[in-house]
């Protein structure tokens, strides 16, 4: 019936449109949804500063450029662990299986299989967009000097979270759920991190410098470039090391990752 | 009532089953207090009040807020899951009312949280950090009714959010978005008094306000009298309007499942 | 003696699994004092495969046939004992021994869920480095043998299960392995699809040569393509060997039913046990070994007037089953 087919036709089209609709709605919700997550530090930061004004010597346009080192480090290191991030899934699901049945490497597979654009985006688009507005204000003299450095640094920066994550990652071996885990370690310390870490006591202090290391993410290089007077509490040095760590810590965090994944050959899931 | 004691009692057994999950819940509930310290330490410098505020007033702000938001918890997602797996339509065959059910398993969750979460959180925070005692026992006990309420202001609020699930893809974004307005607006991140004039302006129009700030207050003693009574019935009329809005919801979103057929 | 591709020996493996306990006291107990008990999953198997064999693992849940064939495939190390396949130790030369083994399981698929079948065909291609030429022979072949072109790029989430099960199979297959494992290959199909399986498997073992592995608990998947059978329980290897052999070791009982015209009374046969069915029916067990089929017959219809006969052997589901039930002994 002619009648019929027209209206199904604007039926189809109808849903066709509404289901491309939804899920470009989807899309933009959730880059909205992460950038609104992560600005949460930053909006909270600019409020309590405009009661405050400086915290331990810090202006406003300091702590955004403080941030923003560990937003642009993030988004460049989603965009090759997400499979790391989300590995305690894939154990549980039992799809390691079948990456160990494939020829070719482990870490490998694991890295490309996935990677998670929104995070990437929404991360990246808020630390680049902190960077433009407070690189200016805070008497950095860019020069070949500071740029080399500053590239550096996020290298390092990036290396260091790796490293995190991958430790993690070799933990979903051991315990069933290490989402908690990771979730206290690394981003509470990130918290943490987003702060000059010279408010901190000695204690907390300790922990991003040693254990968890997000103060050479973002507090020590920034102090590079910045040369805050809290910094005279610190070894020179720790504005230097970034990358070499970075390196260290991956290839530490590697060596566990194997010995992890012979436990898990001997024990199954 | 005996199929909704069960749900609370699962949820909390299912619980204890990962030791992890619980003792990790707490650190986190102590870490974060403490970072909160740390900030306001340098923040207030030498002075001892801020706009009248004493310095062991913000930390007994954060320990209280963190540590019933930590108990608090309640997951957005379960509903969409049901929906998109196809098993909320079992629910309907249920003898049980799915709203009950859902509120049941958060309140065995809570219960859990009390016991693990909270208490050994508040304890390490007294010994750590400092703890302002309520002004009188009277306080501590309406402080307790008090958060009864914020915590079913929270509820409802989960509940809206769930019920989009219906309509919308991807439950997560929302949840997530309403995460950050409940923990930047609640003064969970910024104790309220700091906030600036214009934004409470705009706070005092939400329910956010009345999920921890209001029973804080009472607890330090910063709201007297009818002061007190007002603030419980804002609090109720809070939960009356987002219950309606809720139900509102589900009946549609239900309407919409039966019409559609998931 | 022909070196065999597929060789283990003297296997074993056990499990530590943490004891759970029920009510909350014991609960909180057991978050400080975790208690454990030790599961025997494999207890030193030994056996042999050669080339072009299609043999089938068979046994209880939990008998330690999907440890056995983790172990083969080279997800899981062996406690004790060698294995020894195509050459290679699979638990330590991992990515050359894949190379050559394709493993499918029956309730896991191993494509993309959201992407067409050939997307999934085709990060295949390139993660098992499959040159073009062999790629676009296999894909042309397989895709022809087993009917694919019409939901070969249609996203695996909107295929039947038939559909996705025999991709899967082809997705095993494109990189042109020597052996190939099963796990439950036709669990969930219908007749049609399994027997559509189980003809594709004759066909690549019989062209090609490849050698086939099974865990299964569809007994027919296991009549119908395999020649040999090793039945496993409780970790140990019950049986090892084909088909026909264990028919005739094991399944020598026999059942003759009758119907007789009138109601008769038999007198006892030796070896023979006489059971009443309905109406005027009887049945006859007894041992093929013991007596003569033959001489029974004669006997019984000389005798009495006999208006119906059938007879039964047992199927080969019986006989394992009275195999795991030990009802039966192996000698």
């Amino acid at each position: 019936m002619k009648n019929d087919t027209f209206s199904m036709f604007l039926y189809y089209t109808k849903s066709t449109i509404k289901s491309w609709f939804q899920y470009k709605i989807d899309a933009i919700l959730r880059s909205f949804a992460v950038f609104l997550r992560e600005a949460t530090g930053i909006i909270v930061i600019y409020l309590t500063l405009l009661k405050f004004n400086n915290i331990n010597g810090w202006n406003i346009d300091e702590m955004l450029f403080l941030f923003s080192l560990l937003f642009i480090t993030y988004g460049i290191l989603i965009i090759f662990f997400t499979g790391l991030r989300d590995f305690s899934r894939i154990i549980q699901n039992g799809d390691f299986d079948r990456i160990i049945l494939r020829p070719r490497g482990l870490l490998f597979q694991i890295i490309s299989i996935n990677s998670d654009w929104f995070a990437a985006i929404g991360h990246g688009f808020l630390g680049i967009t902190l960077f433009i507005v407070s690189a200016n204000n805070v008497g950095i003299v860019w020069n070949l000097k500071t740029i080399i450095y500053y590239i550096f640094s996020v290298i390092g920066g990036v290396l260091i979270q790796g490293a995190i994550f991958l430790f993690f990652a070799s933990l979903s071996f051991y315990l069933i759920k290490t989402d908690n885990l990771r979730e206290m370690f690394y981003w509470n310390m990130r918290k943490f991190a987003g702060y000059p870490i010279s408010i901190y006591h000695k204690f907390i202090q300790w922990i991003l410098i040693f254990i968890v290391p997000f103060a050479f993410v973002n507090y020590f290089p920034a102090q590079f470039l910045l040369r805050k007077p809290d910094m005279a509490a610190y070894p020179t040095i720790f504005m230097y090391v970034a990358p070499f760590l970075g390196i260290a810590l991956y290839l530490i965090s590697y060596g566990f990752w194997r010995y992890s994944v012979r436990y898990y050959k001997s024990t199954g899931n | 009532m005996k199929p909704y004691i069960e749900f609370a009692r699962k949820t909390f057994i299912n619980k204890m089953v990962y030791k992890f999950d619980y003792v990790v819940g707490i650190f986190n509930t102590c870490l974060q207090i403490f970072i909160f310290w740390c900030i306001y330490k340098a923040l207030y410098g030498t002075s001892s009040k801020i706009d009248g505020i004493s310095f062991s007033m913000v930390t007994t702000n954060f320990i209280l807020c963190l540590g019933l938001s930590s108990t608090f918890q309640i997951n957005d997602l379960f509903v969409q899951e049901k929906v998109n797996d196809g098993s909320i339509a079992n629910e309907f065959l249920r003898p049980v009312n799915f709203k009950g059910r859902i509120l049941a398993e958060n309140i065995g969750s809570i219960i859990f949280g009390l016991i693990f979460n909270f208490i050994p959180a508040l304890f390490v925070a007294i010994i750590f950090v400092g703890i302002q005692s309520p002004v009188s026992s009277l306080a501590l006990l309406l402080f307790s009714a008090s958060a009864i309420l914020g915590f079913f202001i929270l509820w409802q609020i989960s509940f809206i959010v769930q019920m989009t699930s219906f309509w919308v893809i991807n439950v997560w974004s929302i949840s997530t978005i309403k995460n950050v307005f409940v923990n930047v607006l609640s003064g969970s991140m910024l104790p309220l008094w700091f906030m600036p004039r214009a934004v409470m302006g705009f706070i005092k129009f939400t329910p956010f306000a009345s999920i921890y700030f209001i029973p804080i207050r009472i607890y330090l003693g910063d709201m007297q009298g009818n002061d007190i009574l007002i603030n419980f019935l804002r609090q109720m009329l809070w939960i009356a309007i987002l219950y309606i809005i809720g139900e509102v919801m589900w009946r549609r979103g239900q309407k919409k499942l039966i019409v559609q057929g998931g | 003696m022909s070196k065999s591709l597929i060789e283990l020996n003297g296997i074993s493996k056990t499990f530590k699994i943490s004891k759970r306990s029920k009510g909350i006291p014991s609960m909180a107990l057991n978050l400080f004092h975790p208690k454990y008990e030790y599961k025997k999953a494999v207890k030193d198997i030994s056996f042999r495969i050669n080339e072009g064999e299609m043999v089938g693992f068979i046994g209880p849940n939990g008998a330690g046939k999907s440890t056995t064939i983790k172990m083969l495939s080279g997800i899981l190390y062996p406690d004790s004992g060698h294995i020894n396949i195509n050459g290679f130790v699979p638990y330590k030369q991992r990515k050359e021994y894949v190379s050559n083994i394709g493993v499918v399981f029956g309730q896991k698929s191993q494509l993309s869920w959201d992407l067409p079948v050939i997307d999934s065909f085709e990060l295949i291609k390139h993660i098992y480095r499959i040159s073009d030429k062999k790629y676009e022979e296999n894909l042309e072949k397989f895709t022809e043998l087993l009917n694919m072109s019409d939901f070969i790029n249609q996203p695996v989430r909107q295929l039947s299960l038939g559909q996705r099960m025999r991709a899967d199979i082809v997705a095993a297959l494109l990189h042109s392995p020597k052996i190939v494992f099963f796990d439950e290959p036709t669990i969930g199909l219908d007749v049609v699809g399994k027997e559509k399986i189980r003809d594709f498997i004759r066909y690549l073992n019989e062209t090609q040569g490849i050698t086939m592995i099974f865990t299964t608990h569809d007994m027919q998947d296991i009549e119908k393509t395999c020649n040999r059978l090793i039945i496993i329980d409780k970790g140990d290897k019950l049986y090892d060997g084909n088909l026909i052999d264990i028919r005739e070791k094991y399944g020598t009982s026999r059942q003759l039913d009758i119907q007789f015209e009138s109601n008769i009374n038999i007198s006892p046969i030796e070896h023979v046990k006489v059971e009443q069915l309905d109406g005027l029916k009887k049945r006859f067990i007894f041992e093929n070994t013991k007596v003569h089929i033959h001489e029974l017959m004669s006997d019984l219809l000389t005798k009495y007037k006999v208006k119906d006969l059938s007879i039964t052997e047992p199927d080969i589901e019986t006989i394992i089953r009275q195999i795991y039930e030990g009802s039966i002994d192996i000698v």
